[in-house]
């Protein structure tokens, strides 16, 4: 018997170009994206030993559309439609936090009624938002019912923001100094009856997925994020609020008329895929109740919108203001030299923050982990490029 | 944790649904219902009337050439140009009128806010496909018609479900 040594010495010897197996050649590198509908507009390259994931490296960037050098060559009024556009799902709660920005620097108070109908916009919105999202999430894991239902139901509220705003994605709704129109007749006893619906329906979303063994098993010690390891990478919303850290903007710094609204901040302790995906459920469970109490609360009658120019400009200083928004915490910090337009608009976003924790909660899990522990992260690659 | 009794649950709640009717309905023979006739503006109290944001509609004896819905374009879509028109109105005297490439529009409805006079509203059609982008481009008089939009469908929630019915 020859050994292997001696079967290499021979080939040698024959002049055959074998090469011995290295510890570099047992890797191989996988590029996920960024045509790969799993992943959005995103490339992550990966390296797998077998079945697991021993590199990850994040390559944002292929839908950067400068929208923050955009907005320093248009007035405070026209940056709003194209603000709009990193995500359209939720594109009321991105212009909200722009709105506060520029309402601080003009020096203008919105009408308190304005005021309520931009929360239940922004929360109706943060609906359409997480459904669409929970959508992606179900069909990534197999499950195509959890695709279905959602995308589904997501029409309920779809239909509601189209009956209020006008339009059924890119709302251009907030405005600096309140909101464009009032309320359609009947608008409150449809949004009651169509939310009351929505939270039955929540039931049996429970029942099929998140109660079912098949996505617990999939989901549940996958890709842990410890508390500490949560606050060092600084990530935002439900990624942070599933580590067990109950911080939400509405609550921790409230803006408009969130201190008026009792409700609950939403979080889990175990800071697994499982915990991350069941947050922004909760979440949902939620917002209903908190769009009921708008609803009672709104004041009858009143203005909706201050009076503004439509060129608006206030003298030079700086904002920054954030709000809540379906990925965690939104940012604009503008700054005004006293021109009508903008001399530098900085958005800063929940997106990419969690992005930031996708190599390290990769490394370490199988391949076949990898959509439950990427899709749970509630990264939107749009948002994220700006 | 992991229990049949979960399993048979979740078996349970997806095929109750093979019994109830279906939440989608059937486009183009049903259309959705909106609310009015479309996004509108009251210049004198500065807030919008709330309705669907499709195509425009531009009164001719309102509009009077002032190019305010332009300005407002430009920077968001530059959809509107302003063209010569041969009808002759007193308040138009320069006899231009808005024509606007729904190509290029984002139908966010900033023009409608900017006109002071009543005169470019939005409207509940939003069926604008085309075979060439020329095609696309509306002018005056083509802004003029009012369109025949007929919404017969919207969501009927019972103990049952929810339908478009």
């Amino acid at each position: 018997m020859t050994s292997l040594e001696d079967k290499f010495e021979e080939s040698k010897r024959l002049g055959l170009q074998i090469v011995k197996e290295s510890e570099e050649d047992r890797l191989m590198t996988l590029s996920i994206g960024p045509q790969h509908p799993g992943s959005g507009h995103f490339r992550f390259t990966i390296k797998v030993d077998g079945d697991y994931i021993v590199y990850c490296d994040p390559d944002p960037g292929y839908v950067h559309r400068g929208e923050e050098k955009m907005s320093e060559y248009r007035n405070f009024i026209q940056n709003i439609p194209h603000l709009e556009r990193p995500v359209i799902h939720d594109s009321t709660n991105i212009t909200y936090a722009y709105s506060l920005a520029v309402e601080e620097l003009v020096g203008i108070e919105v009408p308190r009624r304005g005021q309520y109908i931009r929360a239940i916009a922004s929360e109706l919105n943060r609906q359409v938002y997480t459904l669409y999202w929970l959508a992606i999430y179900g069909i990534f894991l197999g499950h195509s019912t959890m695709f279905m239902w959602p995308t589904g139901d997501r029409e309920l509220f779809i239909d509601l923001l189209e009956a209020l705003t006008g339009a059924r994605v890119t709302h251009a709704f907030n405005i600096p100094g309140g909101v464009r129109n009032d309320t359609p007749d009947g608008f409150k006893d449809r949004c009651i009856r169509q939310v009351r619906y929505f939270e039955k329906r929540l039931k049996e979303y429970e029942d099929i997925f998140y109660n079912n063994p098949l996505f617990r098993q999939r989901t549940e010690q996958v890709g842990v994020l410890t508390k500490e390891d949560a606050i060092k990478l600084g990530v935002a919303g439900s990624v942070l609020r599933a580590s067990g850290i109950p911080y939400d903007i509405r609550k921790a710094e409230p803006y408009d008329i969130y201190n008026e609204i009792d409700f609950k901040v939403q979080y889990m302790k175990t800071g697994d895929s499982f915990a991350r995906s069941y947050v922004p459920f909760l979440d949902m469970k939620e917002s209903c109740h908190i769009i009921e109490q708008l609803l009672d609360k709104m004041p009858q009658s009143g203005e909706v919108r201050a009076k503004l120019q439509p060129n608006p400009k206030g003298p030079p200083g700086e904002a920054y203001r954030r709000v809540e928004s379906g990925r965690g915490a939104l940012g604009y910090h503008i700054i005004s030299d006293g021109t009508p337009k903008p001399y530098r608009v900085k958005i800063s976003v929940g997106s990419f923050r969690n992005m930031l924790a996708l190599p390290f909660l990769l490394v370490g899990q199988k391949l076949a982990d990898m959509p439950s522990v990427y899709w749970s992260l509630n990264y939107w690659p749009v948002e994220a490029d700006r | 944790m992991t229990s049949a009794g979960d399993l048979i649950k979740a078996i349970e709640s997806g095929s109750k649904h093979l019994v109830i009717r279906r939440f989608t309905f059937r486009y183009p023979e049903q259309k959705l219902k909106f609310v009015g006739d479309g996004y509108q503006f009251d210049p004198k109290r500065g807030v919008g009337i709330a309705g669907y944001r499709g195509r425009h509609i531009l009164f001719h004896d309102k509009c009077t050439g002032c190019q305010l819905c332009a300005i407002a374009c430009e920077g968001i879509a530059e959809a509107i140009g302003m063209v010569k028109v041969d009808e002759q109105w007193k308040q138009n005297k320069k006899a231009i009128m808005p024509q606007i490439d729904f190509g290029k529009c984002v139908f966010c409805g900033l023009c409608v806010d900017a006109c002071p006079f009543y005169a470019l509203f939005m409207t509940n059609d939003y069926e604008l496909s085309s075979f060439t982008k020329e095609h696309l481009i509306y002018t005056p008089a083509q802004l003029a018609i009012k369109p025949k939009y007929q919404g017969d469908v919207e969501i009927v929630i019972d103990d049952r479900g929810a339908t478009h019915g």
